[in-house]
């Protein structure tokens, strides 16, 4: 168990050096300097080159990279905010903290919901709401995020005016409403979906039958036996969950315009602002990496059976 | 055929009766005629595979109608703009800013006083209106031909004037120049195509087409617009999902078959792949791309090259994605399934035979993994849908004269609070043709494979 969590750990450490190292070639593979523009002169072009360390080998500038990154030094904006350290971009001006927000609560808003959904779609196999929920849900992966937020800041800001958007006050939190909704209902509907074929899967299981001959009571068999053992493929979609939430922020951010890590991040790619799309990117890909890290793990201790030595040979 | 046979059914049958009571000799027997053991014969014809998923496929009658309404779409996007007369670069000047089945000025204007005019029809330029004339038939001198055409109140300073049956003459007829007598003649106006040609429409009295889905703010026809960008979309869906075909089922089958250390490596890379976000990586590989495929557009002229820089920079680095990091999935579930076969008798033969290592990947391995190969090919289209609409919405992917359902989404995301339609149809093609591709999947799934029913 030990050694497994150590090996993990040090799997994702890996990913995360790889990641990096993706990027930095990347952003080098660019021709001609970052610095570069229309106005500036040689010597102009050299001194950036030397204030930012280009002149070094690349092997020396991602070692220099990646101490840095470790050490909390992120680098320095080059367009959007020119100068300023990157590091204080994203975590001194509340992006960070909005982002986190927005994702925590559409996280917890989708296995809130979904599994619930899911169970009851299970339990009620063949009633009408099973069938509701499951052409809702199946409707609901087909529909991009976007579109979905389109349509309830048409429908809920614009024509109602029931729902006030985030831009413009972010204490006020009915001002989630929308955005956590259209970040969280892919998931929610992609849960619901897991839940109630691995709960229909975990019905059919023996275990099941005996419980029945036992005479516990249905609720009691689905909530003590089926549905411990149909979490374990929805433990499993979390890392792929956060990755969703991170980009699906991306989109909504910008539709409903709230200043938080995903816009900032879509605005400097579109600037090309460089130092701030690699660091965001080794950042948001490491919170995704540390997520199937703990996911792996999580997942090791409910299901004991589970051996990754005879899955990895 | 003897008489007693007509009783014995088979369970009434007492053996006493029949050995003892029938008393039957040889003689008593003829052979019986090729027609008649025809029809003792019960072999059905052998279901071949593909016809077995067919019948499968037919009974499920949700996938079927997805099916349907994906061909609907495919209409939609490719025979559709051949059948109205809206393209979806054509900017109609008259025609800003439309709701939906609206018409643009010129063919409202048009409407309002068709059949006015002998032979001809007239349109205002929108410069305020105009009184000040008088009902009345007016000569006009043009090209040395002679047009006669009456003005009517709803008439206003200035209009344009066609002969109906004529290609050429489109010109401007001046109020000042009416009032005394003269013509005063502009030509051409730089209407579009479309408009001229639309007017030619209305002068032999047909209907116009409206903007079904209204017009974007420079006057281009949405529906041409979506028709076109639900093209783009399905056909980047289908090229990203061959791609991830190829490569994927390529490098599993090597994987599979090989074995060994080169196994155990080729998945260490495939892991790696997949523990990495890719959507992150996706998009700082749109950032980065982009120059130095538009270098490589400019510097070489080959006719390959020629065709991607058509497709722009923004659609060819999503390919490049597509093939870099989204054919892992492939890889693995052909390496599962080549690992399952190789062990198969049928290839031990082979390989006894001396057959050589591609030949048994091509004739023994691909064609028996060709199921969930077409499962997951299918899956992956709408996926690849979703990544590119994703990436032009977020102002990436396909670039400006080019159009996408995601770049139309983009497009309209500025004026969302006064024009939703635009961003609303675009979004729903989208949408059904991601459920309806999904849908179609699971039939897929369901009939080639159907141990893995959900």
């Amino acid at each position: 168990m030990f050694s497994y969590i150590v090996k993990r750990i040090l799997a994702a450490i890996a990913t995360v050096l790889l990641v990096m190292t993706i990027t930095f070639f990347l952003m080098n593979a660019i021709p001609g300097s970052p610095f570069l523009t229309e106005k500036s002169t040689p010597q102009q072009i050299e001194l950036a080159n030397e204030k930012y360390g280009l002149n070094e080998p690349y092997i020396i500038q991602l070692k220099n990279y990646v101490v840095n990154y470790f050490k909390g030094d992120l680098g320095v904006s080059l367009k959007m905010q020119e100068g300023a350290d990157v590091g204080t971009i994203i975590f001194g001006q509340n992006k960070f903290l909005i982002s986190i927000k927005l994702g925590l609560l559409s996280l917890l808003t989708s296995i809130i919901l979904g599994i619930p959904l899911g169970c009851y779609a299970a339990y009620h196999r063949g009633s009408w709401i099973d069938g509701l929920l499951r052409v809702i849900t199946t409707v609901g992966v087909a529909v991009p995020t976007f579109v979905l937020a389109a349509v309830l800041l048409i429908v809920f800001a614009v024509k109602l005016g029931w729902l006030p958007t985030l831009s413009g006050s972010l204490d006020n939190p009915l001002a989630y409403i929308m955005p956590v909704i259209s970040l969280a209902f892919y998931d929610i509907c992609y849960i619901a979906k897991l839940t109630r074929t691995s709960m229909l899967d975990a019905i059919n299981q023996d275990y099941i039958r005996t419980a029945k001959a036992k005479g516990v009571k249905n609720k009691w068999i689905v909530l003590k036996h089926a549905l411990r053992n149909s979490l374990i493929p929805v433990v499993t979609f979390l890392g792929p969950l956060t990755a969703g939430i991170i980009t699906g922020s991306f989109v909504v951010e910008t539709t409903f315009s709230i200043p938080g890590l995903g816009k900032y991040f879509v605005e400097s790619v579109l600037n090309r602002d460089y130092p701030i799309i690699m660091a965001t990117t080794v950042l948001l890909a490491s919170l995704v990496i540390f997520m199937n890290l703990v996911v792996d793990i999580v997942y090791k201790f409910i299901d004991p059976r589970i051996t990754y030595t005879s899955k990895e040979a | 055929m003897k008489e007693v046979f007509k009783d014995l059914s088979p369970f009434h049958v007492n053996p006493d009766r029949v050995w003892t009571e029938l008393n039957l000799e040889a003689a008593d027997f003829e052979p019986a005629t090729t027609v008649e053991k025809e029809s003792m014969v019960e072999v059905r014809k052998s279901v071949s595979y593909w016809r077995d998923a067919a019948r499968r496929f037919k009974k499920n009658t949700v996938s079927m109608v997805a099916l349907v309404v994906f061909i609907l779409i495919v209409i939609f996007a490719f025979i559709g703009p051949m059948a109205i007369p809206y393209d979806y670069e054509g900017q109609i000047r008259q025609a800003k800013g439309l709701g939906p089945n609206q018409y643009s000025k010129v063919e409202e204007t048009i409407k309002s006083v068709e059949g006015q005019f002998d032979g001809f029809y007239a349109t205002s330029l929108q410069r305020g209106s105009f009184t000040a004339l008088n009902k009345g038939d007016y000569v006009i001198n043009f090209k040395g031909k002679t047009y006669a055409f009456t003005f009517t109140e709803k008439i206003k300073n200035s209009i344009i004037a066609v002969k109906a049956d004529e290609k050429e003459p489109l010109f401007i007829v001046e109020e000042t120049a009416i009032r005394n007598g003269e013509v005063l003649m502009k030509t051409p106006i730089s209407f579009t195509d479309t408009a001229k040609s639309e007017a030619k429409e209305l002068a032999l009295s047909k209907s116009v087409f409206p903007h079904v889905f209204g017009t974007d703010s420079v006057g281009r026809d949405l529906m041409a617009r979506t028709m076109y960008g639900a093209r783009v979309s399905i056909i980047i869906g289908m090229a990203a999902a061959l791609i991830v075909l190829i490569i994927g089922s390529i490098y599993g089958a090597i994987s599979g078959l090989c074995g060994g250390a080169v196994d155990f490596v080729m998945m260490r890379l495939v892991e790696l792949i997949y523990s990495v976000p890719e959507v992150l990586i996706v998009l700082l590989l749109q950032v980065v791309l982009k120059e130095p495929l538009q270098a490589w557009f400019e510097s070489s002229d080959s006719a390959f090259v020629a065709v991607l820089s058509d497709l722009g920079a923004g659609i060819v680095s999503i390919f490049i994605t597509f093939a870099l990091l989204y054919w892992v999935t492939m890889s693995r579930i052909v390496r599962g399934q080549v690992l399952q076969l190789k062990e198969q008798e049928y290839v031990t033969a082979a390989r006894a035979l001396g057959a050589s290592n591609v030949r048994i990947i091509r004739r023994h391995l691909l064609p028996n993994c060709v199921g969930p190969l077409v499962i997951t090919t299918c899956l992956q289209i709408p996926s690849a849908i979703f990544l590119e609409s994703f990436l032009s919405f977020l102002g990436l992917g396909v670039s400006a004269p080019m159009a996408s359902l995601g770049s139309l989404c983009s497009d309209a995301l500025a004026t969302i609070t006064l024009f939703p339609y635009r961003l609303l149809f675009p979004g729903i093609i989208l949408t059904i043709i991601v459920l309806s591709l999904n849908l179609v999947g699971d039939g897929l799934r369901d009939a080639l494979d159907p141990r893995l029913k959900k």
